[in-house]
């Protein structure tokens, strides 16, 4: 039996380990604060707005932890450049539709190895002249398993079809192995999984199930029967292009022309009415068109008049190319 | 990752509408109703607290940008940041779930991107300036007048939750005041660009005479002074903003 005041790490040692779990930590935060901008989801953004705050206050209590081990505070520090490239890795994909990608990187690769190595470092710190560092690694072990069990129910909701899982299981091996390259987050090598992970208890506070329901869309969007019944016909002639169809429900004055090269141009095969706005008496409606390779957006104000419904105003987005690729490397 | 980002990398999902201010009040006026959601009915309520959703979604990416884009600002600035985008995001969820219970949905009403315009400066100085004193300070006028009239329409969850999201307001116009000086210290020239910005997005944010100093059911927005106060601003301020709200011009 080991004596009770035997140590696996010097100070010099922990507080290098300090930095290094810093590093990881403030960037990122840093990448989960300007990734919301970038992303999309209603659930994506609220998940990642929650752990900035508490990412910042475990990269703070690292950064005061370090005076105590006679270094310098608030510093961070790479283990390797060899991690400067996994980080760097992990903030690349800023595309709108990489969510999945930027989701898998912090809670799938980096999160569960931070759970691993503050594992690995709590069961070897000596619980006699160590326990600062022991109670900020159990503060660590509690705020990761939560984020890694929100992440996990963020990205179920998200990758819906086989396609995206794929394209999420593809980017996490990708990033293991570069992970795997720079030994993690210390340069030390990549510790086992603690097998309780899976018994965290969840926050309600912070439940990501709740963030999905929020960001669920209306079953139907309360609407007049006579728009309803012209926007279904108006949507279903968008698709073919049926442009004599679609005329008919022009305002006096609004020409379909600048919209007719777009929506002939692409096969387009289904159209969806993803939008649903009030201005005033109008109504704001967009449609998402979509083919194997190519999508369009389809934006239209409709004014309520003595024949009825008509667009008053209508707008054709960009065709914007499906499948995004991979990030680089 | 790009530092700062363009105004128009502004992410959404498809449910949202985007339309520049000035086309949203012009066609609202062509149509008989006021450029801004007054809180006379309970359409109007809905639509204000649909507007306020949609800030506090900017007002998380704001900050969150701050925290991004600034690295070498000081570490205690990345914390109060930090700090703001976590309130920021309980905010969106509150307005959300408020929406609910008012019997909206996200996505009822058009986006403007005016708000997250404002929180794009380059310079950490001009940006806690424009959105922790400007846009936050915006918001204690917005949400003192929205309490004010949920105790009046006998709404208990409206008023009770805004009541919260306010003092959450009144602490980043604080962190602002507080960084506006400690960012500046030593560099006057600096300090004055920062004060010009936001005194600019005020000048903005009067929306033409919308926001004035007044009765809560008398004006569309009424300055709360006494808020104003408590978050920190100078009575000379105060009295600035006052009397600007008298000569501004429509967007």
């Amino acid at each position: 039996m080991a004596h009770p005041l035997a140590g696996h790490f010097s100070v010099d040692h922990s507080a290098r380990l300090m930095r290094n779990y810093r590093y990881a930590v403030e960037r990122t935060l840093r990448a989960l604060g300007g990734w919301i901008a970038l992303t999309p989801e209603l659930s994506a953004k609220l998940l990642m707005g929650r752990h900035v705050w508490d990412l910042a206050q475990l990269a703070d209590a690292f950064g005061a932890r370090l005076p105590e081990l006679r270094a310098h505070a608030q510093v961070s520090e790479p283990a390797n450049e060899r991690v400067v490239a996994f980080m760097d890795a992990v903030e690349e994909p800023e595309a709108p539709g990489q969510t999945v990608e930027r989701l898998v990187g912090v809670y799938r690769v980096l999160k569960p190895h931070l759970l691993a190595s503050y594992h690995d470092h709590l069961i070897r710190a000596n619980p006699v002249y160590e326990p600062p560092t022991r109670r900020l690694l159990l503060r660590c072990l509690g705020d990761e398993r939560r984020h890694i069990a929100a992440g996990t129910t963020i990205l179920g909701h998200l990758c819906a079809t086989p396609a995206l899982a794929e394209r999420a299981l593809a980017w996490q091996r990708r990033l293991e192995g570069l992970f795997a390259a720079a030994g993690g987050v210390t340069g030390e090598g990549l510790p086992p999984a603690p097998v309780d992970t899976a018994q965290a208890p969840i926050e309600t506070s912070d439940d990501a199930r709740e963030f999905v329901r929020l960001e669920k869309p209306l079953a139907s969007w309360p609407m007049p029967e006579d728009l309803r019944a012209a926007l279904e016909a108006f949507g279903g002639s968008l698709a073919v292009p049926n442009v004599g169809a679609l005329a008919r429900w022009l305002a006096p004055g609004v020409s379909l022309d600048p919209a007719r090269e777009v929506l002939t141009a692409a096969a387009l095969t289904s159209h969806r009415l993803v939008a649903f706005a009030r201005l005033g008496h109008q109504r704001l409606v967009k449609w998402r068109l979509a083919g194997p390779d190519a999508a369009v957006t389809v934006l239209a104000r409709w004014a309520p008049g003595p024949d009825g419904w008509r667009v008053a105003m209508l707008d054709v987005g960009r065709i914007e190319a499906l499948r995004p690729a991979l990030p680089r490397r | 990752m790009e530092r700062p980002i363009a105004y128009d990398k502004l992410a959404r999902e498809d449910r949202w509408v985007r339309m520049r201010a000035r086309e949203v009040a012009e066609l609202k006026i062509a149509q008989g109703f006021p450029p801004f959601a007054d809180l006379s009915s309970p359409d109007s309520i809905r639509e204000r607290v649909h507007g306020i959703l949609v800030g506090e979604i900017q007002a998380m990416e704001g900050a969150g940008r701050t925290v991004c884009d600034f690295p070498d600002a000081p570490w205690e600035f990345t914390m109060d940041m930090a700090r703001q985008v976590w309130d920021e995001s309980r905010h969106v969820e509150i307005y959300l779930r408020l929406l609910e219970h008012l019997g909206g949905y996200p996505g009822e009403f058009p986006e403007t991107t005016i708000l997250w315009r404002c929180a794009c400066a380059e310079d950490a100085a001009a940006r806690v300036a424009g959105v922790n004193r400007g846009l936050e300070g915006l918001a204690c006028d917005v949400f003192n007048q929205l309490v004010h009239i949920a105790r009046k329409i006998g709404d208990p969850i409206l008023e009770r939750a805004v009541e919260f999201v306010l003092a959450d307001e009144i602490t980043h116009v604080r962190m602002g005041s507080k960084w506006l000086t400690k960012l500046t210290e030593g560099d006057p020239d600096r300090r004055r660009k920062a004060i010009d910005f936001q005194e600019n997005i005020d000048e903005r944010f009067n929306l033409g005479g919308v926001r004035r100093d007044g009765d809560h059911e008398a004006v569309s927005i009424s300055i709360a002074t006494d808020v104003r106060r408590m978050a920190g601003f100078t009575e000379e301020e105060i009295e600035r903003l006052v009397k600007t709200t008298q000569r501004s011009q429509v967007y």
